[in-house]
């Protein structure tokens, strides 16, 4: 699990780390969503430039970037790698009965760099913010409690159930489970293992909720609404101008992609 | 099975925005019908990391191995839970592997919490129309539907929103039969996950039936 590694740089002082977590939640989020709205070739540089000096603002390492990038991004070649030999009429390159076509080509550079600047924009909202503020800024932003408390006690409790299957399912390698001889097709000894596997893992986390439920009562969960109040309350730092500066910036920015965008594809 | 960022154009990924926002508030307006509310949240949240952490779980089949979704095993032990779990579940996803993404976070949960609905509610049936079968008999019978359709249909949404979005100059008939002969190869994987939601259901009601009761 790689919460850890996530938050390795958030205690960094550039200003992107400074940008108070509701308006850079607010600010990335609608430059995210303008980046998603990008069909016209001529905007990929821009979105790229914005993404990239963005992170070059947040002076997090290129290193935490790429790391990042590699997974999702082995999953999206897989995707798009089609494109350019199937789609559009315009061969560009042929090589006996395989052609590289125009079309296919943009098609999959749009998908491929509208990707890396919506997750370089992820990734600079995680690296530079603590996920505990980030939950924080979302109540502030009106995320209902339910869901609010539900994410935090998950998130509490995400590393102690991996570690109990980590330990669960080694104590079944040790009684043999996996070292069979290969068959092909489906076990159905083996699926009920793990059925009673996966069954173990949830009742044991059932019953611990249980006692977590109870020390929450004690220590006065769902008594008022206190804690709550207090919980969705981050000050908006009103003299942070440089904070002010980036969200006004970034949603100038936003509004300029999509009125380029709306006015290219209307004419 | 996510949709990534970047994939998909952003009409579609604020339509996703605004059904899971909607499914969200219902499925929360259900939660807060029960007799306790409050009690409900530690034990959907543990379950929910659990399913997380479940997620992860690997069932060989030689030569090669899947892994299961769950979504429609969630809606049949969480009920209304499920939707708000496969929500925080698909953010986690997003946050530490960048499987999913932030944009299409409404979609990924439209696409894998609605069909997790319909398992709850086809689990539901068994003590209407499965009152007549032998109790073992109507609780695997309706887990295995519940588990199989929950992923079906999740698969079908997922390929009809990639195969029709992406611009692959693919005419209409191309495009439905693609969608139909992937579907079809699907079936092998609903069938594994209803075995697998079927013996879960089956293993819970013999040593924790209350779990059964959401």
């Amino acid at each position: 699990m790689a919460f850890a590694s996530l938050e390795a740089y958030v205690h960094g002082n550039s200003v992107v780390h400074r940008w108070p977590p509701r308006l850079k939640l607010v600010g990335l989020g609608v430059l995210m969503f303008a980046f998603a709205t990008v069909q016209q070739g001529i905007l990929l540089l821009p979105i790229a430039a914005i993404a990239a000096v963005l992170y070059g603002l947040s002076r997090l390492p290129l290193g935490f970037l790429s790391h990042r990038l590699r997974y999702p991004g082995l999953f999206i070649a897989a995707v798009v790698v089609l494109l350019p030999f199937t789609a559009g009429d315009t061969v560009i390159a042929q090589w006996g009965w395989l052609a590289l076509r125009q079309e296919g080509l943009e098609a999959a550079s749009l998908i491929v760099v509208r990707f890396v600047s919506i997750l370089t924009l992820g990734f600079i909202l995680l690296g530079t913010t603590p996920f505990l503020t980030i939950i924080q800024a979302m109540r502030g932003l009106g995320l209902p409690v339910i869901l609010a408390d539900m994410t935090l006690l998950a998130y509490r409790y995400l590393y102690e159930i991996a570690d109990n299957l980590a330990t669960m399912q080694k104590s079944m390698a040790l009684r043999g489970f996996g070292h069979q001889p290969r068959r092909w097709g489906v076990s159905r000894r083996t699926v009920q293992q793990l059925a009673m596997l996966v069954g173990s893992l949830l009742l044991r986390s059932y019953e611990q909720s249980e006692r977590v439920y109870k020390a929450m009562r004690l220590r006065g969960y769902g008594y008022g609404q206190g804690n709550q109040a207090t919980l969705g309350r981050t000050n908006v730092d009103a003299q942070s101008l440089v904070g002010w500066g980036l969200t006004v910036a970034v949603l100038a920015m936003a509004v300029c992609i999509v009125a380029v965008e709306v006015a290219l594809s209307i004419g | 099975m996510h949709i990534p960022d970047g994939l998909i154009p952003a009409q579609v990924c604020a339509a996703g925005y605004a059904i899971a926002g909607l499914t969200t508030w219902y499925s929360l307006r259900q939660m807060n019908r029960k007799p306790d509310p409050t009690a409900e949240i530690p034990k959907a949240s543990l379950l929910t990391a659990a399913f997380f952490v479940a997620s992860s779980i690997y069932i060989p089949v030689p030569p090669v191995s899947v892994h299961l979704i769950l979504n429609g095993l969630l809606g049949v032990v969480l009920g209304y839970f499920a939707f708000p779990a496969i929500l925080i579940g698909l953010f986690f996803q997003a946050l530490m592997i960048g499987h999913g993404g932030l944009t299409t976070l409404g979609v990924n949960a439209a696409m894998m919490g609605i069909p997790a609905l319909v398992a709850y509610h086809l689990f539901n049936l068994r003590q209407t129309l499965g009152r007549a079968l032998p109790d073992r008999v109507a609780l695997g019978g309706f887990a295995f539907l519940g588990g199989a359709l929950g992923l079906g249909l999740s698969t079908l949404i997922f390929l009809v929103l990639v195969i029709t979005t992406i611009p692959a100059g693919f005419d209409v008939d191309t495009e439905r039969s693609i969608i139909l002969a992937l579907s079809l190869a699907h079936i092998p994987l609903m069938l594994i996950e209803g075995s697998f939601t079927t013996l879960l259901v089956l293993f819970l009601h013999r040593v924790k039936p209350e779990l059964l009761e959401g």
